[in-house]
């Protein structure tokens, strides 16, 4: 698992407060996956439109549940896209919803990693 | 403390799992809503079982967290129920504008079960309390409104002075007995007692329903202590229990207006072959005053020298006759046309007493 796309410390802390429960865990980031795609997608839209108050809302979303699975480096873009958007100003929109998809796609790959490694 | 009933707000599912997972280990029930819209349907469900505490998100599509609050906080329904808001650490403003919207308390979005827990408790035990205090103003209301009901029914049986007098703070003291300066009023009728032996009962009795029916409402609108109605004749006093610096006037005026009253009741009795004509008797002076009686059937009644003097000066009063003492005469002067009735000498009193036979109200003619 790699440190910068996934936080240990945040992973090992939503075991914790699920009482170890993986089987959750696993529906819980499936979860987590359903609503990144979502949210993405929307984010991507809003770039293609170039509207930045569009991009408010699921970058909210996103930030908020990537944290708590401890995808802080995707949680970090979010917010920093989030703040943007209400000031509606985004500079490289396009370029920078990109770099989530791409962290998200890590994000993913290194969360079934770790389920694949128990 | 016990379980309560949790409803989540959010638009991310993720989110709402987890929150859904943490409430229910720790012994709550759980309802999940994706955003404000569908949150206020679930709460105004008549179906859907009530709720104790609402864990609000603020960021959501359909109905963002600060217009639910807002529709909460206007809804006389919702309004006293606690509202958690969840928010990200980096959202403290918006933390402190809901909390002045009337939330209730905040949470962080990375979720730690023991402040959850912690502030879930502390929501409901407010609210319970707050469910309390309404359960208790709102027995008070029905106690308040029971009291009125026995207050104007009571209203119905005595005076509405003495009714309201037994429902107010001193009532007990006032019933008790106390002294006081009053004009006492005694009227009867002349020939009632051959008119009831000559006449049919019904008659009689039809009488005194028209009879009590034009006294009474006069003996009301010039706030008279009614004491007690007896056939033909009946006893009122002023200044008890609410003072009126006026009462001799007052109970002159009630007087003269009775005497005029009665004219047309008499002329219609005369038509049928009756001659019934009314007499009264006016005094001043202190009397005694309070619950008078025995324990089941009890009168508030008065009790003193003018009591006796108005009931003498009622039996000396000839027919269409007002009576009053000296005394009487000497606080409505001003109001009052007189014309002196001479010396009296009164069963019960060992010197004659200068008595006067009221004409008129002063004020009235002056007025018009």
């Amino acid at each position: 698992m790699s440190e910068a796309i996934l936080d240990p410390a945040a992973f090992a802390h939503l075991l914790e407060i699920t009482g170890d429960d993986l089987e959750f865990v696993d529906e819980l980031v499936d979860t987590y996956f359903d609503d990144a795609v979502v949210q993405l997608e929307a984010m991507r839209q809003a770039a293609d439109s170039g509207d930045a108050e569009a991009l408010v809302r699921p970058a909210h979303s996103l930030k908020s549940s990537s944290a708590n699975v401890g995808a802080s480096a995707l949680a970090e873009a979010c917010r920093s896209l989030e703040a943007d958007g209400r000031a509606e100003v985004v500079p490289d929109f396009a370029g920078r919803v990109a770099d989530c998809e791409a962290a998200f796609a890590a994000v993913r790959s290194a969360l079934l990693a770790e389920r694949a490694s128990r | 403390m016990i379980g309560g009933r949790v409803l989540v707000v959010d638009d991310t599912a993720f989110n709402r799992r987890l929150l859904v997972r943490l409430l229910t280990s720790i012994g709550h029930e759980t309802l999940e809503a994706e955003n404000g819209r569908e949150a206020l349907a679930l709460l105004r469900d008549p179906a859907v079982a009530p709720v104790d505490v609402i864990l609000l998100d603020i960021v959501m599509p359909e109905m963002d967290g600060y217009e639910t609050l807002e529709v909460l906080k206007a809804d006389p329904q919702l309004r006293d129920l606690p509202v958690i808001v969840i928010t990200g650490v980096d959202e403290l403003t918006s933390v402190v504008r809901c909390i002045q919207m009337g939330a209730a308390d905040y949470l962080p979005k990375t979720v730690d079960p023991e402040i959850l827990r912690a502030r879930i408790e502390a929501s409901m035990s407010a609210k319970r309390l707050h469910d309390l205090e309404r359960e208790t103003l709102e027995q008070q209301r029905r106690l308040l409104a029971t009291i009125d009901r026995q207050r104007s029914e009571l209203a119905r049986f005595l005076s509405p002075q003495v009714a309201a007098l037994v429902s107010s703070d001193d009532g007990e003291a006032m019933l008790a007995g106390h002294r006081r300066e009053i004009t006492a009023m005694f009227c009867d009728l002349r020939n009632f007692t051959s008119f009831s032996e000559a006449a049919e009962p019904e008659e009689v009795l039809g009488f005194l329903r028209a009879y009590h029916g034009v006294m009474g409402p006069l003996i009301v609108e010039h706030e008279g202590t009614l004491e007690h109605f007896a056939g033909d004749g009946f006893m009122t006093f002023f200044n008890d229990p609410v003072l009126q610096p006026d009462h001799a006037a007052r109970a002159v005026g009630l007087a003269v207006a009775m005497r005029e009253r009665f004219a047309d009741l008499g002329a219609l009795w005369r038509k049928r072959g009756y001659v019934l004509e009314i007499g009264v008797g006016i005094a001043t002076g202190y009397a005694t005053l309070g619950r008078i009686g025995f324990e089941g059937r009890y009168d508030y009644g008065a009790v003193g020298h003018a009591i006796i003097l108005a009931a003498r000066l009622s039996g000396e009063a000839a027919a269409g006759e007002i009576l009053i003492a000296p005394r009487t005469y000497a606080a409505a002067e001003e109001a009052i046309e007189v014309q002196p009735a001479g010396d009296r000498q009164l069963k019960g009193f060992s010197r004659p007493i200068p008595v006067y036979a009221v004409s008129a109200m002063r004020t009235k003619e002056l007025a018009e």
